[in-house]
């Protein structure tokens, strides 16, 4: 199967053959989706965040002037995307997180199953300011550098930085406090 | 969870797991596309001028590691040595309908001058690209330029010396370099 | 533990291999530009592309700096604070912009307009292309008319008018201050007229105005 790079398959878009668009789409729908899932903490929203960012994508499409670095230029749509969907959702959500938190740390108090640790870990990223989370994903999930972080974020390598410090060690006191319950 | 060091590797761990996002995301995302408007078509100048030539062989989304890998060893390994694809199509760019240009005369009167070149956003601000030619009348001096939909911002360099603004123009507002500029705006037709 | 897979947002920029800069270099400004300027000037190329910004108005930037006998630093300064604006332009105009619509919008954001007022005309023109809106923005602080009031009467256009209309606009108000008016008051002669006019003609109290002969 002749297997078409990223940069043939934006050219095809560009060209008019919009079904090309679908086999991106299927490309990077998982890697993506990891990263809103982490950020945004659930599928709905991570879906929804996703489904924006690539409809984003395809309508302005003519400005990915590398195409062979679609996959980089996607992401830092879904970057955006992400930050902006986090923020309207936190304005409704503010009076939930306290709750799931008790949730949460009961479950760690309970059992040392690998599906507790997840929810946990889900529980504890949901507790940091979403530029921390931002930052600490970026950093350590996707393992991007930090001159990379500049262009996927537009923020400075010293507030980035400082960001991945801060993210982790709320996340440190977290994740290893509970233990001592 | 005993090690207070193996936190971070932990979490990162559960973090790295990829997630699998359900593919009927991908119906309704082709759905919405199909119901709106065709990407943008670029502008012939920016087709015309991508920076890089040649074609990268990437054969998935982590060949980009090895041109990445290249660079950072400092190998001479800019983007035209790199060999062309051979599975994709023949590119279409050309035969892609560029958008409808206008054409936009300029005018200016400089009594004794014995040259006046144009120069703008439109020419790369090249002192050779758009040279006026004297017209009907004492001084006058016109250049008609082919423009898209846009803002452009100009000046004209009078003798190779001296830059004049165009007194029928709206002034730009840019103060950046000192001389100041005209703006001509050209709406879609 | 550490994975290997990765993929890349392959910033060649960042990398430096002695004095020669491994990463994408813009031909044009090879010559033109002082050397230390110019890498620099490539650096931020690669991330506004990386970006998705357009990076043509960024390159004619540096370009007139060249001809015009710019030190390095200042071509460099200048070319930052446009793709600030431009980054900016397109947060407020929406990622689906064109290009000229960014580089208008940039200009109106000099004028010294509010963002907010930017995504106001978006939502009072979405389907349309507000490149000839925002650039007549600008042009109209560019004569003397205070930015806020630019605004405002740019935005009270915006749900009727052709670009061809706000062409007109323009150049009748410059006529007017060409000829002894405040520009305060020619803006609001011309307002009025383009209120009159929707008036007389449907009466829907859309704003229409006719196109005018110079």
């Amino acid at each position: 199967m002749n297997r078409q790079s990223d940069a043939a398959l934006v050219r095809r878009v560009l060209a008019g053959d919009t079904g090309a668009y679908g086999e991106l789409v299927a490309r990077y729908r998982d890697r993506l989706g990891r990263y809103a899932m982490r950020m945004l903490g659930n599928e709905a929203d991570a879906e929804e965040a996703l489904q924006d960012a690539f409809v984003r994508g395809y309508r302005s499409l003519h400005r990915c002037t590398e195409p062979e670095r679609f996959g980089a230029w996607l992401f830092a749509i879904m970057v955006n995307r992400c930050r902006t969907l986090g923020a309207q959702r936190a304005r409704r959500q503010r009076t939930v997180v306290h709750d799931e938190g008790i949730l949460a740390r009961a479950a760690v108090a309970d059992t040392a199953e690998r599906h507790a640790w997840r929810e946990t870990i889900a529980w504890a990223l949901r507790q940091i300011t979403p530029a921390h989370r931002e930052a600490f994903l970026l950093k350590h999930v996707e393992e991007l550098s930090y001159e990379e972080m500049v262009e996927v974020t537009g923020a400075s390598v010293p507030a980035l930085k400082m960001r991945v410090m801060r993210a982790r060690e709320e996340l440190r006191r977290l994740l290893t406090e509970g233990e001592r319950v | 969870m005993s090690e207070h060091d193996d936190w971070l590797a932990q979490a990162v761990e559960v973090l790295r797991e990829p997630v699998r996002i359900d593919p009927a995301l991908d119906r309704r995302v082709m759905a919405e596309i199909e119901r709106g408007p065709a990407p943008d078509r670029p502008g012939w100048r920016e087709v015309l001028r991508r920076p890089f030539g040649g074609q990268l062989a990437v054969t998935s989304p982590l060949g980009g590691l090895a041109l990445a890998a290249a660079v950072a060893l400092g190998a001479l390994v800019g983007r035209t040595w790199l060999a062309p694809d051979s599975t994709e199509p023949p590119s279409t760019l050309g035969t892609m309908a560029a958008s409808v240009a206008e054409a936009v005369q300029f005018v200016i009167v400089v009594p004794g001058a014995t040259s006046v070149v144009l120069v703008g956003d439109f020419n790369d601000w090249s002192r050779t690209a758009t040279p006026m030619r004297p017209a009907d009348g004492d001084g006058v001096w016109a250049a008609t330029v082919p423009l898209e939909a846009g803002r452009y911002r100009y000046a004209f360099l009078i003798d190779g010396t001296r830059w004049l603004t165009d007194p029928s123009a709206p002034r730009s507002l840019d103060d950046d370099f000192g001389p100041p500029n005209s703006v001509v705006t050209v709406g879609a037709t | 533990m550490r994975r290997i897979t990765r993929w890349t947002i392959a910033l060649v920029g960042a990398v430096t291999v002695g004095s020669a800069s491994a990463h994408a270099q813009e031909p044009r400004l090879e010559g033109r530009i002082p050397e230390p300027a110019r890498q620099t000037i490539d650096l931020l190329l690669d991330s506004a592309r990386a970006r998705g910004l357009p990076t043509e108005p960024l390159v004619d930037r540096a370009l007139e700096g060249a001809i015009k006998g710019a030190p390095g630093d200042r071509i460099v300064a200048a070319v930052r604070r446009l793709a600030g604006e431009l980054e900016t332009a397109r947060a407020v105009l929406g990622d689906a912009s064109a290009a000229e619509e960014l580089i208008a919008g940039a200009s109106a954001l000099r004028a010294g307009a509010d963002p907010d007022a930017l995504a106001e005309l978006r939502r009072a023109r979405p389907a349309q292309s507000l490149t000839v809106a925002t650039s007549v923005l600008a042009d109209l602080v560019a004569v003397g008319v205070p930015v806020d009031t630019a605004v405002s009467a740019v935005l009270s256009l915006a749900t009727g008018a052709e670009d061809a209309d706000y062409i007109a606009f323009r150049r009748n108000v410059e006529r007017d201050v060409a000829l002894g008016a405040s520009p305060v008051a020619a803006l609001g002669v011309r307002l009025d007229a383009v209120a009159a006019e929707a008036d007389l003609g449907t009466g829907a109290g859309r704003t229409v105005a006719a196109p005018r002969k110079p």
